[in-house]
């Protein structure tokens, strides 16, 4: 096939709509039969599948994967990928709800949000060191806490990759949905404001669809943890690399 | 999960809901707002529409102009769906082989432990704030699911 009839059976929507929802439904399938195996998370498999059969498609027909990928996955994709903005606003819904809570403890909130992030943020610029990532590589991950639409644009501006910050912040969510619960319990954390507030910063708005499964507490707390992590990283991880001489 | 789907049904009973088409309508309007509003953020404090819309709606049904009723089906409905909309995203990793072929695992390794460090950090950080909170300012922190 030449590149010009790929496009022309290929390159409408429908294509990446179907391919997601195929993968996505498969993921959702294993995952029912092996009765909630945690590598077998809807989204994971997804994730891998969907990778797998665009690579398999670009070998067969000859053609590069990221040239591929652009031309018959992303109208689909995209389209899709918007829906992602009036999902985000929902989380308002979850927030209000227990409007109690926020009004009691919005002190704590912020502080466990800022005091938290910063010790997280040397932490893995620690670990980075550890395993002699480069000042590029470290700039990269270090907004990784943020939604990928603030995330990317820190990324660029201390001089990271915006790429490797938005896998971060997809296995972030990946991770967390698959082994949250697992998690909580090998860390023995039971109390929902901070099972809340540490999957909306972790896990990014999948966290926080997580912890409204774990009830109303952690709900709203994840939901207005993802939104303020993200405002935090917005002010925080700029002077932070500044502070460490990363970025240029 | 029967207590939430009592109280669904009870609230789609009692209260006024607006059919499904007038809440997307309410979404469609308050996201149109947000990405009027995101462009005049500075490029260095970027803001992106949809953190923006989530704080205008808190704010709307705080101030009692939106009711609750007019968006909880659709907003529901669309945290249902966030997983799955969260598979493009993935997939886009696609276009990044290069990167995982090179530094792929020690990336991934990295990525897994940040995700656990910010997970774990930031819990325990909280749970000192409220120790803090009952032990020292000898403030009510119990909290009661509903």
């Amino acid at each position: 096939m030449t590149e010009q009839s790929i496009i022309e059976y290929l390159g409408t929507p429908i294509f990446g709509i179907c391919l997601s929802i195929i993968v996505y439904l498969i993921g959702e399938w294993l995952f029912r039969v092996t009765n909630g195996f945690f590598l077998f998370q809807p989204l994971f498999v997804g994730m891998v599948l969907g990778i797998f059969v665009l690579w398999l498609m670009a070998h067969s027909l000859k053609v590069d994967v990221a040239w591929l990928y652009r031309h018959t996955y992303k109208p689909g994709g995209d389209l899709l990928f918007w829906f992602l903005t009036p999902a985000t606003i929902a989380f308002a819904v979850p927030l209000y709800k227990r409007n109690d809570l926020i009004k009691r403890f919005w002190l704590e909130i912020i502080l466990s949000l800022t005091i938290g992030l910063l010790i997280a943020l040397y932490c893995i610029y620690l670990i980075c060191k550890l395993f002699g990532i480069h000042d590029a590589g470290i700039a990269s991950l270090l907004p990784q806490a943020a939604t990928t639409a603030i995330a990317m644009p820190i990324a660029e501006a201390i001089g990271g990759n915006p790429a490797i910050t938005a896998m971060a912040c997809i296995v972030n969510a990946v991770i967390i949905y698959a082994l949250a619960t697992f998690l909580l319990k090998a860390f023995r954390l039971n109390e929902p404001i901070s099972q809340g507030l540490s999957l909306g910063s972790a896990g990014h708005a999948v966290g926080s669809a997580k912890a409204i499964q774990l009830g109303s507490i952690p709900g709203s707390m994840a939901s207005v943890a993802f939104v303020l992590i993200s405002i935090v990283v917005d002010l925080v991880v700029p002077l932070f690399t500044n502070l460490l001489g990363i970025s240029q | 999960m029967k207590n939430k789907i009592i109280h669904t049904q009870s609230s789609a009973e009692i209260k006024n809901e607006l059919p499904i088409l007038g809440q997307m309508g309410s979404f469609s309007v308050i996201l149109f707002a947000a990405s009027l509003i995101s462009p005049l953020f500075p490029k260095a404090f970027p803001v992106p529409a949809p953190v923006i819309g989530l704080i205008i709606l808190y704010l709307l049904l705080v101030t009692h102009l939106v009711k609750l009723e007019w968006v909880e089906r659709f907003a529901d409905f669309m945290i249902g769906f966030i997983s799955f909309l969260f598979v493009p995203s993935g997939i886009q990793l696609a276009t990044s082989l290069d990167i995982l072929k090179n530094q792929g695992l020690q990336l991934i390794t990295i990525i897994v432990i940040s995700t656990i460090i910010l997970l774990v950090v930031i819990a325990y950080t909280a749970t000192f704030f409220i120790w803090l909170k009952r032990l020292i300012f000898h403030r009510d922190v119990s909290v009661e699911e509903v």
